[in-house]
């Protein structure tokens, strides 16, 4: 059961008919929304979760399979498009909740499907309580749900299936857990060092958006269960429409002055120069070559984590070359 | 805390090491000290093996710095004064490592360009070294005044270098006060304040030969001394070389853990 808490209702179960995503996705943005918006298609779900206007996870789940991060807004734009019903909501959250719902949708199961009696459940909340997560519990059974999240540690609200908002009891969530054959998953949100890359500025929806619903023909991109990681080779952004080398050099210097500073960005300025130009990147090599470079003058400036995250960053749009 | 029992049964089970005629003393705030400077040499050392080729230059330099301060913890400098002076010269090879180290990083965010290789920092570290040892073993066994020397010169280099690297450090800030470890370079930054207050006032001692070292060879020399007039700034400039020594090993091993958890 693919459960997401409801908090404060933006807007509710709109017709997916009446949606152009492009413009829809760049009013959350330019709302600093914190929170998630939902699609509900009859053979999908999706949702998006952001954190003050900046996309920071998105998950599909279709035919038994999760698809995520940039495949994930691929495959939603092609649900808009094909779908014959579905609805769209938003829901505003509380920076506390936000984050667990990073962790629920995007962040590593630590525990995958235990059934509740067979786990020393108290030590697993000491755990989680000890570690300081921040994680969201799911309890469920084939028929109920029930959310708890946590911050840190700390409990900050509960959802289970029949919840109109984020509740501040476990009552329910009590109780679904003491159903027969009640089972857990605990999914807790990897340590980014406070960087989180917008997935927003990875993939051109516009682009994609027009160029999918220019032709009638469209097919279907394949079902890509990735990680974001693995998401950055060439063949999961295939199907995406070409952006031009200019907005490909200007998302990696973008993305060097995120992920480094001021300095990032005219380090990535000076070797796109030695490379002669953007295109250059097409080659392996020379991708390789550049981010070897980047990362050798990065090391002063940023922590590895951040300079990783930067180099996958930079594979993917290179890839859309 | 005294050690001489463990120093005099250490010797008797490594008769090759020279034996223990004096108390071997040493007090919390200097072993406290000491393990503070270890600390940072530890973090600094692992930067210059898996970091950027400049880290290499500050990193080997701190961990020299930590070499130099050793000697507190020697029961045999006293006895063996070409010790002393080898300490006092790794203190001051280490504060021009450090010093190169900043300058580079200085030149790297205007230019952007990062030369050299760190096995030519590794081999040309050793060599000066080598050559200050082999230089202090060729001359005459220091005196009490060449010792004193020594100290004075390591002082004075100190002193200036860390004026220039407050400098450089503030022109670095300038240049990549957004980057993620802006906030570590400060604090690298306020490590010399910190450095400059500890050794200025060790030289602005030795300067007016107001130091320990100075009043102890001239008390049989009958030379005198006009430190009786002055006492206040005296204390003063006392209180501070002690106390900022303290400070700057303390503020070394912060800065060098927070850099360490903002590179990680």
């Amino acid at each position: 059961m693919f459960l997401l808490p409801k908090g404060n209702p933006l807007a509710e179960n709109v017709p997916i008919s009446k949606l152009q995503l492009p413009d829809a996705l760049e009013k959350l943005k330019n709302g600093k929304l914190t929170g998630c918006a939902i699609f509900d298609f009859p053979a999908a779900d999706c949702a998006l979760v952001y954190d003050e206007g900046k996309l920071v996870t998105a998950i599909v789940h279709r035919d038994g399979t999760e698809i995520k991060e940039q495949a994930a807004l691929q495959s939603l734009v092609e649900l808009m498009l094909l779908a014959s019903s579905g609805t769209f909501s938003v829901y505003a959250l509380s920076k506390d909740i936000t984050l667990a719902v990073m962790a629920l949708v995007g962040g590593p199961a630590t525990i995958d499907s235990q059934e509740i009696k067979l786990i020393d459940f108290k030590a697993l909340l000491d755990r989680i309580k000890t570690e300081q997560m921040t994680a969201t519990l799911k309890i469920y059974t084939p028929e109920r749900a029930g959310l708890i999240f946590y911050r840190s540690g700390t409990t900050v609200g509960f959802f289970h299936d029949a919840s109109t908002g984020i509740e501040t009891s476990a009552g329910e969530v009590q109780q679904i857990a003491g159903l027969p054959g009640a089972r857990v998953d605990l999914r807790v949100l990897a340590d980014t060092d406070g960087f989180v890359l917008d997935l927003a500025g990875l993939i051109d929806i516009r682009s994609l958006w027009e160029a999918s619903s220019g032709n009638p023909f469209a097919t279907p991109a394949p079902a890509v269960t990735t990680s974001a990681a693995e998401s950055t080779e060439p063949a999961a952004t295939e199907s995406a429409a070409p952006l031009s080398a200019n907005d490909i050099e200007s998302a990696i210097l973008d993305l060097a002055n995120q992920s480094v500073g001021k300095l990032g960005r005219t380090l990535a300025e000076k070797e796109l120069m030695n490379l002669g130009s953007v295109e250059s990147l097409k080659d392996p090599d020379k991708l390789q070559e550049f981010l070897a470079a980047l990362e050798k003058g990065s090391k002063l400036l940023a922590s590895s984590n951040k300079i990783r995250e930067m180099k996958e960053a930079i594979s993917a749009q290179a890839a859309q070359l | 805390m005294d050690l001489t029992g463990f120093f005099q049964a250490l010797t008797s089970f490594l008769p090759f090491l020279p034996k223990i005629y004096n108390p071997v003393v040493i007090d919390y705030t200097t072993l406290f000290s000491v393990l503070c400077w270890l600390l940072a040499a530890s973090i600094s050392l692992y930067f210059s093996l898996n970091n950027s080729r400049i880290w290499t230059s500050i990193g080997i330099g701190f961990f020299l710095l930590f070499w130099s301060q050793s000697f507190q913890l020697n029961p045999w400098h006293e006895t063996f004064t070409i010790m002393i002076a080898i300490h006092f010269t790794i203190g001051t090879i280490s504060i021009l490592l450090v010093s190169h180290g900043i300058q580079e990083y200085y030149l790297f965010t205007r230019t952007l360009e990062i030369t050299g290789s760190k096995k030519t920092i590794y081999l040309g570290t050793v060599l000066i070294i080598l050559v200050s040892i082999l230089a202090i073993s060729l001359n005459p066994k220091p005196s009490l005044y060449v010792l004193r020397n020594f100290r004075l010169m390591n002082n004075i280099v100190w002193f200036y270098l860390c004026i220039l690297n407050i400098y450089y450090i503030a022109k670095i800030y300038t240049e990549m006060k957004d980057s993620p470890i802006a906030k570590g370079i400060i604090c690298l930054g306020m490590v010399f304040v910190f450095a400059l207050i500890w050794k200025g006032s060790g030289m602005y001692l030795q300067m007016y030969q107001w130091d320990k070292a100075w009043l102890n060879i001239i008390e049989f020399d009958g030379i005198s001394t006009d430190i009786d007039q002055h006492q206040g700034k005296v204390a003063f400039a006392r209180a501070l070389f002690k106390y900022m020594n303290v400070v700057t090993s303390v503020s070394v091993a912060g800065t060098f853990a927070y850099l360490f958890k903002l590179l990680r």
